[in-house]
């Protein structure tokens, strides 16, 4: 299924070795961490998540109650020197229909700083980095740095979520620091995989298109800091243009430019984020066909956490995503389509909370209330006709990492 | 006011900010500082800034996120919780863009290896302050 990184193992074989990956870290970690000098570390995390809905199919069979939602990593870092850090990690995700389960390489970088300073930070990253857009973009996989069970879907959406996720290039890195403001600034340019996932949402499954990318995927963040993080605020964008051979129509190509401002603010035991994206995709080629959808999706999310106790969290968020930033709620394109509206946009209301009973473990519960289906992913939720338009969402995730 | 009042009035001082300096930042003698900015010691702590001024490594040394030494230092020194600056060691380790800090278990470990690691920060209890290690004023 996935083109990218991906190694001739199939996803129990994946899961099995990178449980035991983790494990044999974990016990190397214990034994030679403690007293080492801490060139040489080894990390991971162990997640499993179950998932109900009322509805709609969401991270395998949920109407039933599904497990299909597993993260497993394990990295690996040597620090040769204060400027020179070689560093790689593993991943397996199963994420439903949309992700088996099969071994990646997640990264595998060279980070060389060629200035540091007290007060300013320079340097590259070479090889596979995770791009950094949003505040979590970079960490999405991993539940320890995670907002939730799942991502905010409204800019983090799962059902594309290897088109921004990493690229096989580089990145050069600067971090400033001026009395109580911290600028860091990250520009990247390289190849972004591309899988079904991405080729099945931006035509239409019945189109059995496949993409490639033409040129390199360009992109970066600003990130701005006050106060050690009491206010945080961040612009990132990434560009890219798939090349596209459809069934059916003439081959095209897609650009797609994708924005997110971000905004978080830090007070004491509470939190506060504030997330928006905007993806303008235009469709050029394809015989003008598909000239009439070009569009500019977006979304946002507004969270708020509450640290009520050492190791408690409460966590509050709504949501909503557009396919057209324009006709918000798919009145228009429901008229041109013949899809119901709510294919078009989604509403979610989130209430959860975090248990952290040991600096390794983490569980969470969470429950959401939504409208519309615009996150659901084509692959697993194939025939409109079945897609209902309010439904709920529960689900539990325990996370161990080292 | 009174001498007794004013005798008073300062010992309660005392009593209220005793706590904020009883745990100290300190480095290895070998490092060549006397005074570090908030920002500076957040940096280093965070694991982003790695080398001292003069080139040599710097080796973070922290207790379990749950113990008091830890917190009292998170809060009080960094301005942080203890979950705060977990979550920022682990945007690291899981992007490959930083190193986890060494814990250790007992503020004795902690003097014994600020005392023998070149390089190394990290903080104990205002009273355990010896010869062989240097205390860093924070700005």
């Amino acid at each position: 299924m996935s083109k990218y990184g991906r190694l001739p193992l199939n996803s129990w074989g994946a899961c099995r070795l990178l449980t035991l990956g983790c494990l044999l870290g974990s016990a190397l970690a214990a034994s030679a961490g403690e007293a080492s000098s801490n060139h040489f570390q080894i990390h991971g995390f162990l997640t499993q998540a179950y998932v109900k809905t009322t509805d709609n199919r969401f991270f395998g069979d949920s109407p039933d109650g599904s497990f299909d939602f597993r993260e497993i990593g394990v990295n690996t870092s040597y620090r040769f020197s204060p400027e020179l850090m070689l560093s790689a990690q593993l991943l397996s995700r199963k994420a439903g229909d949309m992700y088996d389960g099969s071994l990646t390489v997640d990264y595998a970088q060279l980070d060389y700083t060629f200035h540091m300073s007290e007060s300013a930070r320079y340097g590259t990253l070479l090889g596979r980095t995770k791009n950094p857009l949003g505040f979590y973009n970079d960490t999405r996989d991993v539940a320890a740095t995670r907002p939730g069970i799942f991502m905010p879907q409204a800019i983090y959406w799962d059902r594309v979520r290897n088109m921004v996720l990493s690229n096989d290039g580089a990145q050069l890195y600067a971090d400033n620091l001026h009395g109580l403001h911290r600028f860091n600034l990250s520009f990247f340019a390289g190849k972004t995989p591309i899988d079904e996932n991405v080729e099945k949402t931006y035509l239409d499954p019945m189109f059995n298109a496949s993409m490639d990318q033409n040129g390199l995927t360009i992109g970066g963040r600003l990130l701005y800091e006050w106060d050690g993080g009491r206010i945080r605020l961040a612009l990132s964008n990434a560009m890219l243009e798939l090349d596209s051979q459809p069934n059916l129509i003439p081959p095209g190509s897609i650009d797609i430019d994708y924005w997110v401002l971000s905004a978080q603010y830090n007070q004491g035991p509470w939190r506060l984020t504030a997330e928006y994206m905007e993806e303008p995709i235009n469709y050029k080629g394809f015989a003008n066909i598909l000239d009439s959808v070009d569009t500019t999706v977006d979304g946002y999310y507004i969270q708020g956490d509450y640290r009520f106790h050492n190791d408690w969290e409460l966590l509050f968020r709504y949501e909503q995503s557009h396919y057209d930033k324009d006709d918000k709620y798919g009145s228009e394109i429901s008229a041109v389509t013949g899809l119901p509206p709510y294919n078009f946009y989604s509403k979610l209301w989130t209430a959860g909370l975090l248990w952290e009973p040991t600096e390794q473990l983490m569980i969470r519960a969470e429950f959401s209330q939504v409208e519309g289906v615009i996150f659901l992913s084509n692959l697993e939720n194939p025939i409109p006709s079945e897609r209902v338009k309010d439904w709920n969402l529960f689900s539990l995730l325990v996370s161990y990492s080292f | 006011m009174t001498f007794a009042n004013r005798g008073f009035f300062a010992a309660l001082l005392l009593c209220l900010t005793a706590p904020l300096g009883a745990v100290d930042l300190v480095v290895n003698e070998s490092v060549p500082l006397d005074t570090l900015s908030r920002s500076a010691v957040r940096s280093i702590f965070s694991m982003r800034t790695t080398s001292w001024p003069d080139g040599k490594p710097i080796q973070v040394f922290v207790m379990g996120d749950r113990t008091e030494l830890h917190a009292t230092f998170s809060k009080e020194i960094l301005g942080v919780f203890p979950h705060q600056l977990r979550r920022a060691w682990n945007r690291q380790i899981f992007t490959g863009t930083g190193q986890a800090p060494a814990k250790v278990e007992t503020e004795r470990e902690m003097l014994d290896r600020i005392t023998n690691t070149p390089g190394a920060i990290g903080y104990i209890s205002e009273e355990l302050i010896n010869e062989q290690i240097r205390k860093i004023a924070v700005e």
